[in-house]
């Protein structure tokens, strides 16, 4: 319906955020003390000491190549959420698996996701994955 | 006593809600799951008034959900101690009366009302004096006890105070 009308306007600001793979544990465990915080709504979340930071966008300095490795993670997370009915947003000639559709987008950049490079003096570098070259 | 309190809320969004209208849906989501929720720290979550902030998305491993931190502004009621509240009595039996204080239950045993205050069966109601205290009827009280569980809680009240009973 309307979700799929206008998908060429996708809002920035709605996009994910996506951890570097190197991540995925740390993150998971974050997400599963969340769900067993079950009144989550009263706690704002503290600011731990160790915060990362965030890197200005004009002084990044990783790679603008994607690495195989975030192409892979990209692709993945954006299959799994083309598989469970997120809207797409190319125009599809007949592709059928979620796989592939993620691949298409991938190569038009369309895929509405930012990459996290985490560093380690403690900082992170956002990428979006519509201005990274791809591999 | 009511307050106008800063929360944050972390919703975990379908891919099916990804889009445009994302922000609609989360505002839907977080009414629905804020709204008429009560935990001892905060109280009782009455309304949302205005969403401050929605974090950007962050896409959670293996599962393809997307998870957003709202903070929003919600109009929230916390009982106190001492505090002198009109409640509606929703049941009455021989060790006391319940009232409704909107979403708070309170308590009122026979022991904190009125000496003159007696038990009758037909009705049932309390009869004082010059006062009775049925079902559905307007009722003042303090309360003097509150007890904060994790997600309800109860209050004890009386009406064994000058100004305090029914309201006519």
């Amino acid at each position: 319906m309307s979700d799929y009308d206008d998908n060429d306007h996708w809002d920035q600001s709605d996009e994910e955020e996506v951890d570097d793979f190197r991540l995925t544990e740390n993150a998971e465990d974050e997400f599963s003390s969340k769900m067993i915080d079950k009144f989550g709504s009263e706690y704002v979340p503290a600011v731990s000491k160790t915060a990362p930071k965030a890197v200005p966008k004009e002084e990044r300095t990783t790679t603008p190549y994607m690495t195989k490795y975030e192409r892979a993670r990209i692709l993945g997370a954006r299959a799994l959420q083309l598989s469970m009915n997120a809207p797409v947003l190319v125009d599809l000639e007949g592709e059928t698996d979620a796989l592939e559709i993620a691949m298409k987008e991938l190569n038009q950049k369309k895929i509405p996701l930012v990459i996290r490079r985490n560093l380690p003096n403690n900082t992170y570098e956002d990428w979006e994955v519509s201005e990274m070259i791809l591999p | 006593m009511f307050f106008l309190r800063t929360l944050s809320h972390t919703i975990n969004l379908h891919p099916s809600y990804f889009g445009p209208h994302m922000r609609e849906f989360l505002m839907r989501n977080l009414h629905a799951d804020v709204e008429g929720t009560c935990s001892g720290r905060i109280g009782f979550i009455i309304s949302v008034l205005n969403i401050t902030n929605i974090s950007p998305g962050k896409v959670l491993p293996n599962s393809g959900l997307a998870e957003f931190i709202v903070q929003y502004q919600a109009i929230v009621f916390k009982p106190y101690k001492g505090e002198v509240v009109d409640a509606i009595v929703t049941s009455v039996n021989q060790i006391g009366f319940f009232a409704d204080v909107g979403p708070l239950q309170v308590f009122v045993a026979q022991k904190l009302m009125p000496n003159d205050f007696k038990f009758d069966s037909n009705g049932p109601c309390y009869r004082g004096d010059d006062q009775t205290i049925e079902k559905n009827g307007q009722v003042r009280l303090k309360i003097v006890g509150l007890k904060h569980q994790a997600t309800q809680i109860n209050a004890v009240g009386t009406i064994k105070e000058d100004y305090l009973g029914q309201i006519q």
